[in-house]
């Protein structure tokens, strides 16, 4: 039997919170991958988005605020059959852990990360998150907001991640279906999702979503942001068509993937490279301890060369 | 025969490689050498210098005046004016004399002002041959040397300046007696045997040895000792020696001084070799290094893989461990086990990034917000760091906490030789879990020990969370579930404190009852067991209080050494007597007397031994006597 991905944890959202939508596509996602509990651990940040894994059948980890991705980094590479998704809010990925936001996409781990993207911060009483637009201004403001915006998808393409795609947490076949892709990717997805905060964002809301998102697939029938192994040479406009539907914001807002480059190598396979028979014998799988109790490593043949 | 060397020139000019040369050639002939690498924050240029000392014992400390000074530049002439003392040489290249100090730019603004006033009150002129003069007033013996010619003479290949630190070493080699077959066969070594470096550096050698005969120079020939394999590490390997045999597979960090050797050295082991017997059953693996974005992604990501069983750690210096801290409270909170090697620089701030300094105490007992257990404990010479790394691991597991090993930059940069590396001292307990559990509660309140069972991502689903949480690792703010997992964490130090053997928190040298107790951690305690007896051939008995383990902290066995004391002189490389401060808070002791450090340079003997005597005769009356030694 398929394992079921919702535990009986209350959530404590607020009713009608984007969240929901995106927690069922996670569950359903999950499950129609035939995953089972320890194939797969969510790590998340802080926030309303922060507490998604504890409403999950899987292990989880609901870390600092702006943290998830270091600590989801560290998990791959210790355990590199580990799924890990990493849910977390757009302050997480794009303000506090903005530096961990790029420097991810360099390193291409093999992680997914799932962006709440509603424009706020929410629990902590609505003020204005990195992807909010400059002048705007949600009702909790005391004046529009400042700050230009962050745009996640041409962010997370120019900083090296393979996948990257938007889904609309009111659209959750699109969004399921987004994350098994992501899931399945090998190395890092970005997945940003419209989603909005029906207490304190009073501008973008669902209805202003819906009047606006679609999906690129099926405005353009040749959409095809697909790299395979021996087509390298398509990356470059591939790139440049994504970064361009990624500029797109306003009367109508792109959905669906925008590039997905499978030529690029993970780290995993990277450090494979390097490190002896890493894949099969990863961190989290050596025996540290010798038959005697003793450690097995010999430090005369490893540091031969310190020995004089 | 015991020797002290100054060998200095500018960073980038291969003091390393002849310290390196002259370590070996002592190794070879069956002696014991011991050093410290003083250097700039600077690639090229700055005043760098190692300080060693030689003999046939265990050397742990070193020595102000020197017995030896090679200058491999005119800068560290004016560096080490004050280094001298009756019969003090002093090599350096002839062409150096005329060099004046207004030139030597890259003595720093406030050093030259000090060589400057030296120079002008005792009436010498403000060059190195001035300087040498000096010296020699203070009954130094100058030994100028006509570099150039030297190397003319041997026919090296490339400019001479290439070959200035072999001929320092080989003179001073020459001038200790050490026979120069054991200089070459150390200079094979130094360049691995690449056979044309080998060659020119040889020719080098013959010729440095064939000056200091034909002038004069070279001493009587030194009694060759039984040679033993030894290992040559510093610190930096010591930890990362320890690491390894400990367990560690996954280690992070960002660029740092003087933290990242260690990691670098990891780096360059990631492939390990297994003790005999166990090659066929355990199939070979690596560990794996990764260079973060920074030291918040660093101590993050350490805890990421922890969770999967791993045993991780990071290391890092003061800066870095002030970004750490949040990250630190997590593992506390949330009982990962990970280990974190603080390597004390001069603080605060960007503050003396390649210098000493034991600063960091207090901040390492209460980085980061809230109450949380962790424990603490620090390390006083090259070989404890490997055993201690190994510990840390160990307790990180066991107690599922942070552990921060403290390891001060003086003892990073120490250069010792270990006459081997026990396998079996410390063990390595399994704690990879293999069966999964049902019903798992990841933070049981049914522990006697506040050790509940660690939870293995990708073998157990349990919650985890930085929020207060119940058993399960959920999100509460249950009155009564928050006293319990508070009063859980907590008690974990207890059980730590029982069970950790009273040797791996406090050691008592020396004898019961004293005239002076001295009380130490870190690098101090080489010099201080040396002037132990220094002041015992004086009459004066002396024992020392030497801490490993803040927190938890051995408040029994503090109180019972402390109370039998008569004089308590605490002895630190920082200016607040942090490790007095913490004695004081855990057993209400007030240590009245402290000899402290905090200009970044490594303590030698003499001077504690001399801020001792003021202090035990009454000729000081201060509370505390600050060090100054060193260029």
């Amino acid at each position: 039997m398929a394992h079921n991905f919702k535990n009986d944890v209350t959530v404590d959202w607020c009713p009608g919170c984007g969240d929901f939508g995106i927690l069922t596509s996670i569950t359903q996602a999950l499950a129609e991958l035939n995953l089972n509990g320890n194939d797969v651990v969510a790590i998340s940040g802080i926030g309303c988005s922060g507490k998604t894994p504890h409403y999950l059948n899987m292990g989880g980890v609901h870390t600092l605020h702006g943290r998830s991705i270091p600590f989801a980094t560290g998990v791959k590479l210790a355990n590199p059959n580990l799924k890990v998704i990493v849910p977390s809010g757009d302050g997480d990925m794009l303000g506090i852990g903005a530096g961990h936001f790029v420097a991810e996409g360099r390193r291409n781990t093999g992680l997914t990360l799932i962006i709440y993207d509603n424009e706020v911060y929410g629990l902590t009483k609505g003020q204005a998150a990195p992807t909010m637009q400059l002048g705007e201004q949600t009702k909790s403001l005391a004046r529009p907001n400042v700050f230009g915006k962050v745009n996640p998808i041409t962010l997370a393409l120019s900083s090296g991640y393979s996948f990257v795609a938007r889904g609309f947490s009111f659209d959750m076949k699109q969004l399921k279906d987004l994350i098994k892709m992501a899931v399945m990717h090998e190395g890092s997805a970005v997945i940003d999702v419209l989603q909005p905060c029906p207490t304190y964002n009073n501008v973008n809301t669902m209805e202003w979503y819906r009047q606006r998102v679609y999906k690129l697939e099926e405005e353009d029938k040749n959409w095809d942001p697909v790299i395979t192994p021996g087509n390298e040479n398509q990356a470059e406009e591939k790139f440049q068509k994504a970064y361009t539907k990624g500029m797109e914001w306003g009367d109508r807002i792109p959905t669906g993937v925008f590039y997905d480059n499978r030529t690029i190598p993970s780290f995993t396979k990277r450090l494979n490279e390097f490190v002896p028979n890493y894949l099969d014998y990863p961190p989290s799988q050596q025996i540290v301890t010798g038959k005697d109790g003793y450690t097995p490593v010999d430090p005369y043949g490893t540091f031969a060369e310190k020995l004089i | 025969m015991d020797l002290n060397v100054a060998i200095g020139g500018p960073q980038g000019g291969g003091i390393d490689t002849s310290s390196n040369m002259i370590n070996r050639a002592f190794a070879e002939a069956g002696y014991n050498v011991f050093g410290v690498r003083e250097y700039h924050s600077n690639i090229k240029g700055r005043h760098s210098y190692n300080h060693l000392r030689v003999n046939e014992e265990r050397p742990r400390s070193l020595r102000y005046p020197v017995d030896i000074i090679v200058a491999l530049d005119a800068d560290t002439i004016f560096e080490h004016l004050e280094d001298v003392g009756p019969g003090t040489k002093i090599i350096y290249d002839r062409s150096f004399e005329s060099s004046d100090l207004a030139q030597a730019r890259m003595i720093m603004r406030d050093t030259a002002r000090r060589i400057k006033e030296t120079l002008d009150g005792a009436k010498f002129p403000n060059t190195v041959k001035g300087a040498v003069d000096y010296m020699k007033s203070r009954g130094g013996i100058p030994m100028p040397i006509p570099f150039n010619d030297v190397v003319a003479s041997a026919n090296a290949e490339g400019p001479a300046a290439r070959y200035f630190n072999t001929l320092g070493s080989a003179v001073t080699l020459s001038i200790a007696g050490l026979d120069q077959k054991f200089t070459i066969e150390a200079i094979k070594q130094v360049f691995s045997n690449k056979e044309k470096v080998v060659a020119e550096n040889v020719r080098v050698v013959e010729a440095a040895y064939r000056y200091a005969s034909e002038n004069g120079l070279a001493g009587k020939p030194l009694k060759t000792l039984q040679k033993k394999k030894r290992f040559l590490i510093t610190g930096n390997d010591g930890s990362a020696i320890g690491k390894l045999m400990g367990g560690l597979r996954l280690q992070t960090y960002y660029p740092i001084t003087p933290a990242s050797d260690e990691s670098t050295i990891l780096e360059e082991h990631e492939e390990y070799s297994f003790i005999e017997g166990e090659k066929n059953r355990l199939k070979r693996g690596g560990v794996v290094v990764v260079q973060t974005e920074d030291e918040i992604s660093a101590v993050t990501m350490a805890q990421g893989a922890a969770l999967t069983g791993t045993r991780a750690s990071t290391a890092t210096s003061g800066p870095g461990f002030s970004l750490m801290a949040e990250g630190i409270g997590f593992a506390g909170m949330d009982e990962v086990p990970i280990v974190v090697t603080l390597y004390q620089r001069g603080g605060p701030s960007t503050g003396l990034p390649t210098r000493n300094g034991q600063s960091d105490l207090l901040f390492a007992l209460n980085t980061g917000h809230g109450e949380f257990p962790r424990i603490v404990l620090s390390s006083g010479d090259v070989e404890e760091c490997i055993y201690d790394a190994m510990k840390a691991l160990n307790y990180a597991q066991r107690y599922q906490l942070p552990v921060i090993h403290l390891i001060d930059k003086n003892l990073a940069n120490t250069t010792d030789m270990i006459p081997d590396i026990d396998t079996k001292r410390v063990p390595v307990p399994q704690t990879l879990k293999t069966v999964p559990s049902s019903d798992f509660h990841r933070y049981s309140l049914k522990t006697e020990t506040g050790i509940s069972e660690m939870g293995i991502l990708g073998k157990d689903i349990f919650w985890m969370t930085g929020d207060e949480h119940d058993e399960l690792g959920h999100v509460t703010e249950d009155t009564e579930m928050r006293d319990s997992q508070m009063r859980k964490r907590f008690k974990k130090l207890e059980t730590a404190l029982q069970e950790i053997p009273i040797n791996d928190q406090a050691i008592l040298y020396g004898p019961d009852k004293a005239d002076i107790t001295f009380v130490t951690w870190g690098s101090q305690k080489g010099p201080i067991l040396d002037v132990m007896e220094d002041l015992k051939k004086e009459g004066i008995s002396a024992n020392l209080l030497y801490l490993k383990m803040f927190l938890p902290f051995p408040s029994e066995f503090v109180k019972k050494v402390l109370g039998k004391a008569k004089l308590i002189i605490d002895v630190e490389s920082n200016m607040l007597a942090q490790a007095a401060m913490v004695i004081k808070l855990n057993t209400g002791i007030s240590i009245e007397k402290s000899i402290l450090k905090y200009n970044g340079r490594h303590m030698t003997e003499d001077e504690i031994l001399k801020a001792a005597k003021d202090i035990y005769s009454g000729k000081s009356k201060n509370e505390i006597e600050v060090l100054q030694n060193g260029a």
